[in-house]
């Protein structure tokens, strides 16, 4: 039988990409686990305090690298790679450097985390991990990129796509930004709040620029193509693309509102947030306007599923987001625990979700192997089910939090930190939930990729045995 | 796309970098022609070395999850109203120091004024090690592995008493040192040519309402005007805590009830109202070991009131004192600065900082006398 030339392309990327998605799957369980711990602690002080290595700070801190670096980082690579070379139609190259910046990506990351739990990290936003540790991130970026550009270049078709703008877009702008903080923060390090102006600038940028547009991507890609219809409304498309690539590195550091930095600085974040509503109404057109008329096959293909979950939720994250940047709205919930549930929104409800997603479109056409429906129907369910109680957990608890906050005459340990517990207690049952669903995803995409043990030792124990009898 | 990127970076880290990446430190209040006076302090101070090293502590365990160090505009949000900061942080608080820990999330109150609450040594100490032994309800993080505990008293440990039964004695590590000298320097206590201390209504009002509350009772009980005078001024002492103020409120409480077991109460105290020259001596020398108030049995210590510990003067002395005798219901006499003078010149020989007993003060002049 002959081969298409997808299956060659993705024959030809097969080590590379599993790799890739396998270590982000351990990642994901590593963050999970994390976060249990950090939840458990915050509910219960003295839940392991005398362990000094694990205390909430640094945990709540790891975690949150594990999560963006390790399993955000693995996953973008996996994804990003996989549709570049399909889009290019052609065959994967340089799988050795490829393999090599994988490995460097993950051990740098594993020496940054632990350096943050010895007690080293930094006080820069989701750049936490030891300076060290940097040179080894910003290097194995590079190969990865390099080659993911490579494999671009090479494409058949001249004409590019939305997918890929907003992919190779993600794939060039970090580089960029992880330079911009490198510089500011340790190379010439910034005197004053000048520096924490840079930090946040970097850390909301990453979810922005590094997250945000390879989820965009990926759903442009993956609905038209299981779906088998163009995307509605397609050339609006672009216009949302500049949108975000002109607005939100303007829209991201109104979080300083009132804060000790000159008030231009919160003022452009706010107005340039609420402008950030065009790019959000125009993805969302496009792919609830293409989802909706088939909704019937985005019920039942599973993959799909997932990522309309995740593009609806992009969608209300934001304009949730655009509300919560009015000043009048900032100064309430400013410095609460609302700031999880945009976090968590972004990184968990829209682009985790949508990643899972991929995984389950890719992995199935790479290996041959199909995963189990009730399996995926069980991550599913579970994911949904504990993003949301997570999300409305620290949506509500935020707001508790936020408006008691502002009424100085209550006292805060007895009264405003009191009244936020409960919401505490529900976002731990929620990452148990989570760590449950992620197990679950773990497995099932372990189990297409590495051959099982229990078919595998037989055969080789009747291979051995056929050996000998001859 | 990189243009995209590139204006907003020129925007936000070069321009930022321009504004305000090269301020320098200045006077409280410049000359008319803006520049800074001769001889003026300047500010912000840089944080004493032992402070430097517990930042990278703070910094190492994460504390900076929970807790901001920030006060916001007046605008912006209730900090000021809330105690804590005399007024809002500006970018020129921040240029000294290494990391800058401003945060982003307040699950733990804002920490940076914390030097100002008048926090003690021991109860920073006791929080660090278990914030719960002193709030119960408090999630924040105990950190054990900061301190060497014992069950027994010994020397250099701090006593940890939640109940009666179940006392423990804790030792700080050098780490918990430095971090306690670091939380104990986090203050933003001087103005700055961009920002003045704000006056908040509730203050303004309230002490218009005292001295209200006391010229009308001044004009009821017929008292003369010098001694609402002393009064007034000594119950400014009594709660100021800044340099020419005695810090007493943290912890004979604003109400004098003291804590019960910890500080003794001065409403209705039989220490308070009886001898003048006891008192006296105490707020010349301070005061430690154990003593009966009331019938209530305390064991604590306690320095010479006033910044630094000691430098009230006769006449403060005597208008604190006189506040103390005069107010949560208490009516004794008035003390004079001229009777201060009398019993400092008694015992000028006296070693300098060395607290009274109560033994020693009883054995001089019994309590029933």
């Amino acid at each position: 039988m002959k081969e298409s030339p997808e299956q060659i392309i993705d024959k030809s990327l097969r080590l590379v990409v599993s790799f890739f998605i396998s270590s982000a799957g351990l990642w994901l369980l590593a963050a999970a686990f994390l976060a249990y711990i950090a939840a458990a602690k915050l509910t219960n002080p003295f839940f392991l305090s005398s362990f000094e290595a694990i205390t909430y700070g640094k945990i709540k801190i790891a975690q949150a690298n594990a999560f963006i670096y390790g399993w955000g980082g693995n996953s973008i690579f996996a994804v990003t790679l996989w549709i570049i070379a399909r889009l290019a139609q052609v065959q994967g190259t340089g799988i050795f450097p490829l393999m090599i910046g994988g490995i460097l990506w993950n051990l740098a990351i594993s020496f940054g985390l632990l350096g943050i739990l010895d007690g080293h990290m930094t006080s820069h936003e989701l750049l936490e991990m030891p300076a060290e540790v940097w040179p080894s991130l910003f290097i194995s970026y590079s190969i990865i990129a390099t080659i993911i550009l490579v494999i671009h270049r090479s494409r058949k078709v001249k004409d590019t796509i939305a997918p890929q703008w907003f992919l190779l877009a993600s794939l060039l702008w970090f580089p960029f930004l992880f330079l911009i903080a490198w510089d500011g923060l340790e190379i010439n390090p910034a005197r004053g709040t000048v520096q924490s102006v840079i930090s946040m600038w970097f850390g909301q940028n990453l979810i922005w620029l590094w997250l945000t547009p390879v989820a965009l991507g990926a759903a442009y890609y993956v609905i038209p193509a299981i779906l088998g219809r163009q995307i509605d409304k397609y050339y609006l498309a672009i216009f949302g693309f500049w949108c975000i690539a002109g607005l939100a590195p303007w829209s991201v550091v109104h979080h300083l509102e009132g804060g000790p930095v000159p008030m231009w600085i919160p003022a452009i974040g706010t107005v340039m947030s609420i402008a950030m509503i065009f790019p959000i109404a125009v993805a969302s057109t496009n792919f609830h306007s293409t989802a909706f008329q088939d909704i019937a096959r985005v019920w039942n293909s599973l993959p799909l599923r997932f990522v309309i979950f995740g593009t609806l939720s992009y969608t209300i994250s934001s304009y949730i987001g655009v509300v919560f940047s009015l000043p009048s709205v900032a100064k309430i919930t400013q410095f609460s625990i609302i700031n999880e549930f945009h976090f968590n929104q972004r990184v968990y409800g829209f682009f985790s979700m949508i990643i899972f997603g991929l995984v389950y479109h890719i992995l199935p056409k790479m290996t041959g192997k199909e995963i189990g429906v009730k399996a995926k129907a069980f991550h599913f369910w579970t994911s949904t089910f504990g993003v949301l109680i997570l999300l409305l957990a620290y949506l509500i608890g935020g707001l508790t939090h936020g408006v008691l906050a502002q009424q100085p005459s209550l006292d805060w340990s007895t009264v405003v930190i009191a009244s936020i517990k409960p919401y505490f207690l529900i976002t731990e049952l929620a990452f148990v939930i989570l760590g449950f669903s992620q197990l679950v995803f773990v497995v099932n995409v372990w189990k297409v990729i590495f051959p099982s043990p229990i078919s595998v030792l037989p055969s080789l124990f009747r291979s051995g045995a056929n050996e000998i009898v001859k | 796309m990189f243009l995209a990127l590139g204006v907003a970076w020129l925007a936000f880290v070069v321009g930022a970098r321009a504004q305000f990446g090269d301020l320098t430190q200045t006077a409280e209040s410049l000359e008319e022609d803006g520049s800074v006076p001769q001889d003026a302090d300047l500010f912000p101070h840089a944080l004493p070395g032992i402070a430097q090293q517990g930042a990278k502590d703070y910094l190492a365990l994460g504390c900076m999850t929970c807790h901001t160090q920030q006060v916001r505009l007046v605008e912006a949000g209730f900090d000021v109203e809330r105690g804590w900061g005399k007024r809002p942080s500006v970018p020129r608080d921040y240029i000294l120091q290494e990391h800058v820990l401003i945060g982003n999330t307040r699950v733990g109150p804002d920490l940076a004024n914390l030097g100002l609450r008048g926090h003690s040594l021991e109860w920073l100490h006791i929080h660090l090690f278990e914030p719960q032994a002193l709030i119960p309800e408090s999630i924040c993080q105990p950190s054990p592995f900061l301190y060497e505990v014992s069950k027994e008293e010994k020397f250099g440990f701090i006593e940890i008493s939640t109940d009666e039964s179940n006392s423990r004695f804790i030792k700080p590590s050098l780490r918990a040192e430095r971090l306690v000298s670091y939380l104990q320097a986090l203050k933003q206590d001087y103005e700055l040519p961009e920002m003045a201390f704000v006056e908040t209504e509730e203050e303004t009002t309230e002490s218009e309402e005292i001295v209200a509350d006391l010229e009308t009772d001044a004009t009821d009980s017929g008292a003369p005007t010098w001694l609402a005078e002393q009064i007034s001024s000594g119950k400014e002492i009594y709660m100021k805590a800044a340099p020419g103020g005695g810090l007493c409120f943290t912890c004979h409480q604003p109400n004098g009830q003291g804590l019960a077991g910890q500080f003794p109460p001065l409403a209705g105290s039989d220490w308070v109202l009886g001898d003048k020259e006891k008192l006296i001596k105490i707020s010349l020398y301070g005061l430690m070991g154990p003593i009966q108030v009331n019938g209530a049995d305390y064991n604590g210590v306690m320095v010479a009131p006033g910044i630094p510990p000691g430098s009230l003067t006769d006449q403060q002395v005597a208008d604190v004192l006189t506040y103390i005798r005069n107010d949560w219901g208490n009516s004794a006499s008035a003390v004079t600065p001229n009777e201060v003078a009398s019993v400092r010149d008694k015992i000028k020989d006296r070693a300098p900082m060395q607290m009274w007993t109560a033994a020693e003060l009883n054995a001089e002049l019994p309590l029933s006398q």
